[in-house]
């Protein structure tokens, strides 16, 4: 579409001033007069009964002024999902790195020092790290529920035996999914401030400040209004940024010393007690018809939950069905098993699941086509879904470039002539993925956005979102979107800062919603404020409102003059009305269906993005080490508000999914973390990442602001099994656990040169 | 043990108090309010903390605050000048390089470095540079063109100067 005036132009982030100055104020920069330093006592151990703490010795050091554990907290069971949390170990801890007990002092130091003289007296327990051994009968019970199964998702359409029998092709395979940190550079931290009314300020670093309270308020016995946040420059997320109890920790602690208390995670404990990827080891088994159709599909899940249950139970079901809306399936069956174990709890990490799942489904689609002698880009073109398209599960494919983007993909990678050229360990993978915008399950009462819209007294607009900037570009996405539907100068859009005082309710960052909710949202608060604006023209100039309309920020009538400037407006507004502000509000109800508990059937977002990736990689047989040489993503967004913010987050999706793929991964010994450094949690570096094509497919959705979809998450999804299909092209191995390490690779290689098919090896 | 340092931070003497174990991230940010410095890991592995010591890049978090004594110390609180931003801070804007912006201080004070060493940059040299700095929201594509794009303005005007 064209005729847009700002959105469609690469912008620079209206907050990138502050930030290549140094001006920016995080949350771990943030102090308050009399403010107290909190600490974090963490479990040495994974799995055991906490039989005594004795806090005296640390009580006594001077600084010191409070000491706490589970026995000074409220003793609410709360949680996100399954209700199995408490704010300090409670008679138990679950996972080494488990939140024992707490101090505040009057300086870091002091706090670290009181630590170090609480002591903790455990009966060891016996641990499970493996999800599949925890779900065993005779595994030790970690949180009482019947073989540690946290929760279950199972779906079934069509009749998938039959059309396994009916399958000319049939492929069954294991896949090992990591857990990989998310490694935002700003750890996770809190500093909570107690009011004189008992309310309590959280400035958090978080995807969620309005929805967190709700979690918050039952944790501490409050009322969500009660719980009041704001969120500061937050230094990424990624995933990782929702509910944990390092915010309740502070508050507690707060609230036991009247004053103001911060705690910022160190790296190891980011790296001990954050909220990873859920690891994930799937069985799947697909067949195929002699030209390549799927026929039917069964997919059998366990993941980790680790010690208590967080973003792990929708991650499963996720990464159970989700990618069912990328081919026509028709007959598929998953059943998916969340297990506790004695690892540190799992979560969200962009792709949420499906990138998971991705990994295994577009692996054996690579393979099919190898078996059946039909070209990787086609047998996905054969399957893909197209626009009109309901899914076996419900899903209303609305708009759909899906075909589009492997094609695009296909001709700027060359697709063709380099997989003819056969040059040594150089070889070329591709991958597709479907994604949400938005998910109704995650939080039933609603799930669109709200914004509001004021006109200032120098006729500037300041919009209030709820939805969340965490580095991504989402504060100038929106800004763009409100001067595109106001028909203003960008410079005349400030965002306002975010403060659930003054914000709407927003659901916050997650399931790549924000731009195409956020921003409808938006789109709908600048009409109505539009609507108001002409209304007070209309009545001043005494021109009929059918006759007026803003251009460039300036009202004009139907010849294109200019009746009045809006600064002219926004001041008469304001003293006319004794001081009021003119406001728009709108907000967008995504129209979805939540999915049933028990059929799953529903359609749970309001637009649906694709994309096709294609990776070229190097293979050193000797060493076994791959490289990224080359990058092709090609993404239906739907309509792009920021190209350059949109490059952004694919390149660094395209990188993450990269160190996931060839170095990341979180090394345990009997249950402890051994890599919680960067030094040897290898994530990717300058040299590591190619430079790489972004292309952009506009399907203009047309129930999404200005027709966007989500982009954060589409773009990590195809990243591992376009690596891993590259790689099979380079050497003929096929790699089904993470990371591709040179060890892996080279045993890989070493088992295909004995056998004709290089059997898949595991190294834990 | 409190030791008694003097040191020149983005041309302003200062005369502190500091702890031996202090590190120079935390002077920096504790005690002189430069909260600009950033520090991602505390060990010497991400580079965000980077500033320049008598004109070389550190980390501000391998850095004792007594070894600064009698150093000249820069931080991306002193690479503007004033309201007028630094060419390479100009492109960081521009070309996209900016995410979440926490290791951002830190890629400027290293990249201006190399800048200011020689300008006459490959992206392979502006790869290579930055290696001991963890941009996890980017991808150090925008950042590699930012660099460059600077690396040939500082080019171009010193042949306009010659």
């Amino acid at each position: 579409m064209t005729g847009y005036k700002t959105i469609g132009k690469s912008t620079p982030f209206i907050d990138a001033a502050e930030k290549v100055t140094g001006r920016a104020v995080y949350t771990t920069d943030m102090k308050f007069p009399n403010m107290l330093y909190g600490k974090i006592l963490r479990s040495t151990i994974p799995h055991g009964r906490i039989v005594g703490i004795d806090t005296s010795e640390a009580e006594k050091l001077p600084g010191v002024e409070a000491v706490i554990t589970a026995k000074d907290t409220p003793l609410i069971k709360f949680g996100i999902f399954h209700e199995d949390w408490y704010i300090l170990a409670h008679e138990k801890v679950r996972f080494a790195g488990d939140e024992v007990a707490a101090v505040a002092a009057i300086n870091e130091d002091i706090a670290g020092e009181a630590l170090k003289l609480i002591k903790v007296h455990y009966e060891e327990l016996p641990a499970v790290f493996d999800p599949k051994e925890a779900a065993q009968p005779d595994a030790v019970d970690i949180n009482g529920v019947k073989n540690n199964i946290a929760s279950k998702f199972h779906v079934e359409r069509g009749n998938v035996d039959q059309a396994f029998e009916e399958s000319h092709l049939i492929i069954e395979k294991d896949f090992y999914t990591t857990q990989v940190y998310q490694a935002y550079m700003e750890t996770m931290a809190a500093v909570v401030k107690p009011e004189d009314n008992g309310r309590l300020t959280f400035y958090l670093p978080i995807q969620i400040p309005s929805k967190t309270r709700v979690t918050y308020a039952k944790a501490l016995g409050m009322k969500i209004e009660d719980i009041h946040v704001i969120q500061p420059t937050t230094g990424g997320g990624f995933g990782a940024k929702m509910e944990t109890v390092l915010h309740l920790i502070a508050a507690v602690l707060a609230q036991k010393t009247g004053k103001p208390v911060r705690i910022i995670n160190t790296r190891e404990e980011d790296f001990e007690g954050g909220n990873p990827r859920v690891p994930m080891h799937f069985h799947v088994k697909m067949g195929f018809s002699k030209e390549g159709m799927i026929k039917a599909k069964d997919l059998v899940l366990y993941a980790g939950a680790g010690g208590r249950a967080c973003y792990g139970v929708p991650v499963l079901g996720t990464a159970c069905f989700r990618h069912d809306q990328l081919y026509k399936y028709e007959n598929v069956r998953a059943n998916g098993y969340l297990v506790y174990t004695n690892m540190v709890p799992s979560g969200c990490f962009r792709g949420f699941g499906n990138s998971q799942g991705t990994f295994c489904i577009e692996c054996i689609m690579d393979e099919a086509a190898e078996k059946l002698g039909i070209d990787p880009a086609d047998i996905r073109l054969r399957n893909a879904v197209y626009p009109g398209f309901v899914s076996c599960h419900g899903w209303v494919i609305n708009s759909c470039l899906l075909q589009e983007c492997i094609t695009k993909a296909v001709e700027a990678a060359q697709w063709q002539e380099k997989r003819k050229e056969k040059k040594s360990g150089r070889g070329i993978g591709l991958a597709c993925c479907n994604h949400v915008s938005g998910y109704s399950a995650f939080f039933p009462p609603f799930h669109g956005s709200a914004a509001v819209i004021r006109m200032n007294m120098d006729g500037k607009f300041l919009v209030m979102s709820g939805e969340i900037e965490i580095g991504q570009g989402q504060k100038t996405a929106f800004a763009m979107m409100a001067a595109e539907a106001l028909d203003v100068p960008l410079e005349n859009v400030r965002m306002a800062p975010i403060d659930t005082d003054y914000i709407p309710f927003g659901l916050g960052c997650w399931a790549s919603r924000s731009t195409a909710l956020g921003g409808k949202a938006i789109q709908n608060a600048a009409e109505d404020l539009k609507g108001k604006i002409l209304q007070f023209v209309s009545q001043e100039y005494g021109i009929a409102v059918e006759q007026l309309s803003i251009a460039n920020g300036v009202v004009v009538n139907t010849q294109g003059e200019e009746i009045t400037d809006l600064s002219e407006i926004g001041r008469k507004y304001l003293y006319k009305t004794n001081g009021s502000y003119l406001y728009g509000q709108g907000y967008v109800d995504p129209g979805t269906v939540v999915p049933d508990m028990a059929t799953k059937m529903g359609n749970p977002s309001i637009t649906y993005p694709f994309a096709c990736h294609i990776a070229e990689v190097d293979v050193d047989v000797e060493t076994g080490v791959v490289k990224v040489i080359d990058y092709v993503a090609a993404h239906d967004v739907g309509k792009v508000i920021n190209p350059m913010g949109a490059e952004g987050q694919i390149e660094g999706g395209v990188a993450m999914g990269i160190g996931w793929a060839l170095t990341e991964n979180m090394v345990y010994q009997n249950g402890v973390l051994k890599n919680s450094h960067f030094l040897d949690y290898r994530l990717p570096g300058s040299k590591d990442v190619p430079d790489m094509k972004s292309i952009f497919l506009e399907s203009n959705d047309p129930n999404t602001g200005f027709g966007s979809k989500g982009l954060g998450e589409p773009a990590i999804n195809p990243v591992v099994p376009a690596i891993a299909n590259a790689i099979h092209d380079a050497v003929g191995i096929r790699l089904t656990e993470l990371p591709f390490t040179p060890d892996k690779v080279l045993k890989a290689i070493q088992e295909k040169k004995k056998n004709k098919e290089g059997e898949p090896c595991r190294n834990f | 043990m409190v030791h008694h340092i003097k040191l020149k931070v983005n041309g302003r003497e200062y005369e502190i108090l500091v702890n031996a174990h202090e590190l120079l991230a935390d002077v920096l940010r504790d005690r002189l309010g430069l909260m600009g410095t950033k520090v991602g890991c505390g060990a010497g592995e991400c580079g965000s903390c980077t500033v320049m010591m008598n004109g070389k890049p550190v980390n501000g978090c391998l850095v004792l605050g007594v070894q600064a004594d009698g150093k000249e110390i820069e931080t991306i609180e002193g690479v503007a000048h004033g309201t007028e931003l630094h060419p390479l801070q100009k492109n960081f804007i521009k070309h996209g390089a900016i995410q979440c912006g926490f290791c951002t201080p830190g890629l400027i004070m290293t990249t201006k470095s190399m800048i200011e060493e020689n300008p006459d940059l490959s992206e392979e040299d502006i790869r290579e540079g930055i290696i001991g700095h963890i941009c996890r929201c980017t991808g150090y594509q925008k950042i590699v063109e930012a660099v460059a794009a600077t690396a040939k303005e500082i080019r171009e005007k010193g042949r306009e100067g010659a």
